[in-house]
């Protein structure tokens, strides 16, 4: 009697030390990992085993239980291709951002643009509205890069034409006396310079 | 307006002058005598009123003045009109006269290429 009500009572005081501890830490894996010493104890917090992401559905019946699971129809449901990446059966949802989805319904959550028990893309936190956008374009895109592209060719175009064939004023070069401010300009005092002659015209 | 650069370009290319490349004829040429420009302001009184290198043409002197009216008057800033005028009148004077020079040499080019065409006919 002793013995056993002493193994009740060690497990209770187990089982209180690590829901004590379950109250400090929030992070489920630490918990997970504190009360993985004690296997009579589980949290009741974290998705199920059930939940949980499986792996690539082979038969119908699977196909049918995974759908069910992310809370998806059977037709709409489609797993990612199994190209040993290990996406397992997790859907494939279209590459679209919140972005595109509509901002005058009245969502459950209205920042993220998603109602409750959605099924969460793979890539849902590259597609907030924060980040990457999918939306279209206001132009086509290959209207837009001839555009761009066409407007800056012709620019880089004509600069080089005037590069090529510049415009000035029809005048002769403008005279500087001192042979051409040879002192001035810094050059060599020693070296002659050579005779510059302007006149009146 | 762009009269010499469509001659330049398009309609007679070779006898256009470029202003880029210095000028080949003889000065005299053509003239029975050539009056030579006066410079009259010296190189140390354009270095003791420390005329910027680019304003040191023939028209300093003017400037000189200028320059010592609006030092002596500031800050009245429209005193120096006479000053600027005549300042203003002997650049544009100098600019008539590049006008002229590249208008000679334009001549002079045609004339060049008339007798070269007379003389291979």
């Amino acid at each position: 009697m002793r013995i056993s009500l002493f193994n009740v009572t060690a497990t209770i005081e187990h089982g209180c030390r690590g829901f004590q501890k379950l109250g400090s830490s929030s992070f489920q894996g630490e918990t997970a990992r504190l009360l993985g010493a004690f296997s009579q104890i589980r949290a009741a917090s974290g998705p199920s085993k059930g939940m949980l992401p499986g792996p690539y559905p082979q038969t119908p019946e699977e196909r049918a239980a995974a759908a069910k699971k992310y809370n998806m129809r059977v037709e709409d449901y489609e797993p990612i291709p199994d190209n040993g990446e290990g996406y397992g059966d997790y859907p494939q949802l279209p590459d679209r951002s919140q972005h595109e989805r509509d901002p005058w319904y009245s969502w459950d959550h209205p920042d993220l643009r998603r109602n409750w028990g959605e099924p969460i893309h793979w890539d849902f936190d590259m597609f907030i509205r924060n980040r990457v956008d999918t939306s279209p374009s206001p132009v086509a895109w290959h209207t837009m890069c001839k555009h761009l592209f066409g407007f800056v060719g012709f620019m880089l175009l004509m600069f080089y034409l005037g590069e090529k064939f510049p415009s000035y004023q029809p005048v002769a070069p403008k005279q500087y006396p001192y042979s051409n401010l040879h002192l001035e300009r810094g050059e060599d005092p020693e070296k002659q310079p050579e005779e510059v002659k302007h006149f009146n015209i | 307006m762009g009269a010499h650069l469509a001659r330049r370009y398009i309609t007679e290319t070779e006898t256009e002058p470029d202003p880029a490349k210095p000028f080949g004829f003889d000065p005299e040429f053509g003239f029975g005598e050539r009056k030579e420009r006066e410079m009259v302001a010296s190189q140390a009184q354009m270095n003791l009123a420390q005329v910027p290198v680019l304003q040191r043409d023939y028209c300093a002197h003017h400037l000189i003045k200028l320059m010592k009216c609006k030092r002596d008057n500031w800050p009245n800033f429209l005193a120096c009109k006479h000053e600027r005028h005549d300042w203003d009148y002997c650049e544009h004077q100098d600019y008539v006269m590049r006008m002229k020079e590249y208008e000679r040499e334009r001549r002079l080019q045609m004339r060049k290429k008339r007798v070269e065409e007379a003389q291979a006919a």
